[in-house]
């Protein structure tokens, strides 16, 4: 199977501090993988070295047979890695399709083409994702007017503009009502199967990792616990352990899930 | 007030002023050279201020520096075109004088942008602050090309309405330039740099590109208004090339106008210049007149964030907590309210004639 995402060896220190120490992940074509651990087990800071926002300090980071380990983030969203972030990042200011074709659709990067209005090819492309989404009613609304769960769809929207073959969702379901998840799960779940995109995710619904993912990474104090299919890893003895603590009755917050 | 209504109020406004400068050298009295001279200004005012706000507005970088451009320009048209500097003692014409100060303003401004750029907050603002008081002082030092802190005199050519005219066509140029470039991507990415700079970039958008772009096109449009200034003035030296003062009527102008819109710096520039007017002619306010617009610029930035064009919206800060407060006895019944508009957003979004329906893949094939 080809290998979408490769990361060896990933370390990543705050000075005495270290948030990543060492961890392999990767993520084939097609595939789903779910990356979960308690509070501050490095899972965020592992995203943004995944994703360039943050440097690293050992390891090397290939995408699609592209070593991406020095680039900068959005050199590495030209070249198919997006990720939408824990903190909901759209811009309220801009309508819902702006916000769409602000981002930069692969091969559209060069500074001439951003003097000009959207290609027609790209305000298509952002109101096939628009009705996709389920936003179509909201095309042409700021975004500061839509709801949490709507905003997470936006999100999702604008990481699949430049036609990513890896999405890293962030906690996609953080404040969402319950019946706007089954919605973004349902996006996912058609994205994954049909259009073939990979996704790497952290999430601490541990239901909704269950039901979408392949292959489940457990991280904790910035290292690898354990790694395999969700059921085995949630008979795992050492990761019940790192979430409810060994005399089984100290939950990390993320328990009750 | 309807959208549209305040639109084409706005629209028709804008036409009876251009129409008026348009015709203010053929008012006889009114359009005296002393007249002409303060308009000139404060035209050059307001280019500058349009010039600020695209770094500090459109892209959030609070730049306290700005000034700097003005004073490089003025520089660079005063070493071309006066006889006393030393190491070019030629004196150019005006257009290609003009010319060259704009590229060479530029050129410092990339350079000094691809340094600062890279710092956020109020650490790029005091770099500005140091690259200003920096600059000034070089024009001191290197003497022979400078006439030192002397200062440099350009013939005067004066043809005071020939010379408002250009400038009131290049202003207007500027706004449709700030009004071209919002609408366009590279403006939305502006935009969100200033609201999200990581984001942005992880939207694939070469934040330092654009940054050092508008910044480095804020400083050209600046340094060739300080060409102009010094060309008008026909005489130059670092105190007055060099103001701080021009920098925080930028600000000023901006904040009260509306930091980030098009129409803002103009609005907020013509309104300090016409405030400022009025106070300092008043006897009684002769030596309080600056103390009067200090207050002013608080209270805006208290009272007022979004500027007049906020005022005119009805975003108003004080309003906005008034109506904050009342939201708050009426708590339970607004959580109850947005709980049903919830369910039937998401009700409506599961219709069965949605489009959704007929497109089920995003790159529009049918699954």
């Amino acid at each position: 199977m080809t290998r979408v995402l490769e990361a060896s060896g990933i370390v990543r220190r705050f000075g005495g501090l270290t948030a990543v120490g060492g961890v392999d992940i990767h993520v084939d074509a097609g595939e789903m993988v779910g990356l979960i651990g308690p509070n501050g087990s490095g899972k965020t800071t592992l995203f943004d070295c995944l994703s360039r926002v943050q440097t690293i300090d050992e390891g090397s980071i290939m995408l699609n047979g592209t070593d991406i380990s020095k680039m900068q983030p959005h050199q590495v969203a030209h070249i198919g890695l997006s990720r939408t972030f824990q903190v909901l990042r759209v811009y309220r200011e801009l309508t819902v399709l702006e916000n769409m074709e602000l981002s930069v659709q692969w091969g559209d990067i060069s500074l001439l083409s951003s003097f000009r209005k959207p290609t027609k090819e790209t305000t298509e492309r952002a109101d096939r994702l628009i009705d996709f989404l389920l936003l179509s009613r909201l095309r042409d609304q700021q975004a500061s007017s839509l709801s949490g769960g709507q905003r997470r769809l936006l999100e999702l929207g604008m990481a699949l503009m430049s036609d990513p073959s890896i999405v890293l969702l962030d906690e996609a379901m953080s404040g969402v009502n319950p019946s706007l998840v089954e919605q973004i799960k349902d996006r996912i779940r058609i994205l994954n199967q049909e259009q073939g995109v990979s996704f790497l995710l952290v999430e601490h619904d541990i239901r909704f990792v269950k039901d979408l993912c392949d292959r489940v990474v457990v991280l904790n104090y910035g290292e690898k616990l354990a790694e395999g299919a969700p059921d085995e890893i949630m008979e795992n003895e050492a990761v019940i352990e790192a979430y409810f603590g060994d005399d089984g009755t100290e939950g990390a917050g993320d328990a009750g899930n | 007030m309807n959208k549209a209504v305040f639109k084409t109020i706005g629209l028709v406004l804008a036409a009876l002023l251009v129409a008026m400068l348009f015709f203010l050298p053929m008012l006889g009295h009114y359009g005296n050279d002393s007249t002409l001279f303060t308009v000139t200004l404060l035209l050059a005012s307001v280019g500058t201020a349009i010039s600020w706000n695209l770094t500090g507005g459109f892209t959030g970088y609070v730049d306290f520096g700005h000034a700097v451009w003005w004073g490089i320009g003025a520089y660079t048209t005063g070493v071309l075109m006066s006889n006393e500097s030393e190491w070019i003692p030629q004196q150019w014409p005006l257009v290609p004088a003009l010319i060259v100060s704009m590229f060479f303003t530029a050129l410092v401004a990339n350079l000094v942008g691809r340094l600062t750029m890279r710092l956020s907050g109020p650490y790029f603002s005091i770099a500005m602050l140091g690259f200003f008081v920096f600059f000034r002082e070089v024009v001191r030092v290197v003497g022979p090309l400078t006439n030192r802190g002397i200062g440099l005199t350009i013939k005067p050519v004066i043809n005071r309405p020939l010379w408002y005219y250009i400038t009131l066509i290049f202003v207007l140029f500027l706004v449709y330039l700030s009004w071209w470039l919002r609408r366009t991507r590279f403006g939305a990415s502006l935009i969100a740099i200033r609201e999200d700079e990581i984001g942005a970039e992880m939207r694939g958008i070469d934040t330092t590109r654009n940054k050092v772009m508008v910044f480095t096109l804020s400083g050209a449009i600046t340094g060739l208004l300080g060409g102009m200034w010094a060309y008008q003035n026909t005489f130059l030296d670092p105190d007055i090339a060099f103001v701080e003062v021009r920098t925080i009527d930028a600000v000023m102008g901006t904040m009260l106008g509306g930091l980030g819109t098009v129409a803002g710096p103009i609005i907020g520039m013509v309104f300090l210049f016409v405030l400022r007017e009025l106070l300092w002619t008043q006897e009684s306010l002769l030596q309080t007149h600056l103390i009067v617009q200090g207050l002013l610029l608080g209270a805006v930035v208290l009272y007022l964030p979004k500027g007049l064009m906020g005022l005119v919206r009805g975003e108003v800060a004080f309003l906005d907590r008034f109506r904050e407060r009342s939201s708050t006895f009426d708590g339970m019944e607004s959580a109850v309210l947005e709980a049903q508009e919830s369910s039937i957003s998401d009700s409506e979004n599961e219709h069965p004639n949605d489009p959704v329906a007929m497109h089920p893949t995003w790159d529009g094939r049918t699954s």
